[in-house]
């Protein structure tokens, strides 16, 4: 299999506080990946340097090939992504928002109400297509932050916390949803919740302060600590943090 | 271009979904209405003295509906611009950095320039049409107004003038855009714009009492004097460059800042 996201050496600094060090990690094409850490170990910084809105400090991040630095658009191109807040303008309408998301990431006129279809039905939004964004749940704000990410078919999805907020039949939804994506879709997901990982990803990249911690499959991180299968990832995460 | 265009339209529809605009229109409307009214009455009382003591004993420029009432109802529009255009342009970046969504465009497969562009035209959409309902006061003149020489208004004169209030609420839109994209906060935005471009009016203030050379470059910089010009339906070269090269220079300036970010 091909890496679709190779990233080597990458770190970013803000003057002298350390927020990434040292990353390197591939993720091959179709493949789910579970970014996992506690708050503030680095996650949503990772995210926002692989799709190109913060600038590396040192290190390189190529996505399908291209590199984000030298090339961002042809990277844009492939990524879509949900940032830790969902980007949504209050005053649009659902319809109205995911149609402009879709016309910026180059969906044709003619396959714009396919596409709003596809994409409403598949995150559950379509029942709320005409409504304010501003006068949604926490819940379905959320769902329309994924609906935005999936439009246009990106080959790489950046989910930060696509679940946070959700009620847990919500979740379950989603986690379905971004299940359906392997194989299509090669995807980076970030959670606190560590049942999720177990759920939906193959493997997890443990961070803690900045610096990679794990990067294994899961069943392989219990084995390498010691323990039987029937270790939970809870214990693998608490006793990887806990060490720093 | 395609992309620009999307995020203009989207501007214009976030413009027209809040009260602001309204806010604006009705401010827009209500206070030139007011200044309209004056220069009607100033106008009348010039025609009343005029038939007691002569024509020769007014001033020329009483003398006809054009150069009496529409001219300095344009000098004052372009002084509400001051007040409206912060208003207007503080939200275009300041807005997207505080909502996040700021991110959104910025990972999309759009360049940089296409999103000033858009955030632009957008700007520059709803300025037009803020300026483009005072063109009811030259309308309504020229259905009850009358004049022994055909129309009772001069059309190439008001035109004009109308041009260059577009002109200039461009180029405040423009300013206002630059400021924008500087902080996240639209309140800031607004006060800075409204700053620079109020420093920018009190400019004209200022020549009198200079020495040449000194004069000619303060009446030169002063937008005022650039837009008189225009306003009594004079076309000058050197206005369109004028305006036209701080409309550019914003723009670059813009771009640099939108730019930064993958710097930062």
């Amino acid at each position: 299999m091909t890496a679709m996201i190779e990233v080597t050496g990458l770190s970013k600094r803000y003057r002298d506080r350390i927020a990434v060090e040292e990353l390197t990690f591939t993720v091959p094409e179709g493949e789910i990946l579970g970014f996992l850490g506690p708050n503030g170990a680095g996650k949503s910084t990772t995210m926002k340097i692989l799709t190109g809105y913060l600038p590396a400090t040192s290190g390189t991040v190529k996505v399908a090939g291209f590199d984000v630095f030298e090339e961002p658009y042809e990277v844009k191109r492939r990524i879509g992504y949900l940032p830790e807040t969902p980007p949504l303008y209050p005053e649009m309408t659902v319809r109205g928002y995911l149609r402009f998301v879709a016309s910026i990431k180059g969906v044709r006129r003619g396959q714009m109400a396919t596409e709003l279809e596809r994409v409403s039905h598949a995150t559950g939004v379509a029942d709320v297509m005409d409504r304010l964004i501003q006068n949604l749940s926490k819940g379905y704000r959320q769902r329309v932050g994924v609906a935005q990410a999936l439009l246009a078919s990106p080959p790489v999805l950046i989910l930060d916390e696509p679940t946070e907020g959700l009620d847990p039949s919500q979740r379950a939804e989603v986690r379905q949803l971004v299940k359906g994506l392997a194989g299509k879709h090669t995807v980076i997901l970030s959670t606190h919740l560590l049942s999720e990982v177990t759920m939906t990803c193959e493997r997890v990249l443990i961070l803690n302060q900045g610096r990679m911690v794990a990067f294994d499959e899961i069943r392989n991180l219990a084995h390498a600590l010691g323990q039987g299968d029937q270790t939970s990832l809870e214990d693998i995460f608490l006793k990887l943090t806990a060490a720093a | 271009m395609r992309n620009a265009l999307a995020i203009a339209r989207k501007e214009l529809s976030i413009y027209f979904s809040t009260p602001w605009a309204y806010v604006i229109f009705t401010g827009m409307v209500g206070i030139s209405a007011f200044f309209f009214l004056g220069n009607i009455a100033n106008f009348k009382d010039a025609q009343m003295y005029a038939r007691i003591y002569g024509w020769a004993r007014i001033p020329p420029e009483l003398k006809n509906l054009t150069d009496g009432v529409i001219v300095p109802l344009w000098d004052v529009i372009a002084v509400i611009v001051i007040f409206a255009g912060p208003f207007l342009s503080m939200r275009l970046f300041a807005e997207e950095k505080r909502n996040r969504t700021f991110e959104l465009l910025m990972t999309a497969p759009v360049r940089p320039w296409e999103i000033v562009l858009g955030k632009y035209l957008g700007g520059v959409g709803i300025i037009s049409a803020t300026l483009g309902l005072t063109l009811v006061f030259p309308l309504t003149l020229s259905l009850f107004g009358a004049s022994e020489s055909g129309s009772a208004l001069e059309w190439r004169t008001v035109g004009l003038g109308f041009a260059g209030l577009l002109l200039w609420g461009a180029t405040a839109m423009a300013v206002g855009m630059f400021l924008s994209s500087l902080t996240e906060s639209q309140a800031l935005a607004a006060f800075l714009t409204f700053i620079v471009l109020l420093a920018w009016f009190v400019l004209r203030f200022l020549a009198p009492g200079a020495e040449e050379p000194w004069r000619g470059v303060i009446n030169y910089l002063s937008f005022g004097g650039q837009l008189s010009t225009l306003f009594r339906g004079v076309l000058e070269l050197k206005a369109l460059v004028f305006f036209g090269s701080v409309i550019v220079l914003s723009f670059l300036l813009t771009h640099r800042t939108v730019e930064l970010q993958r710097w930062a």
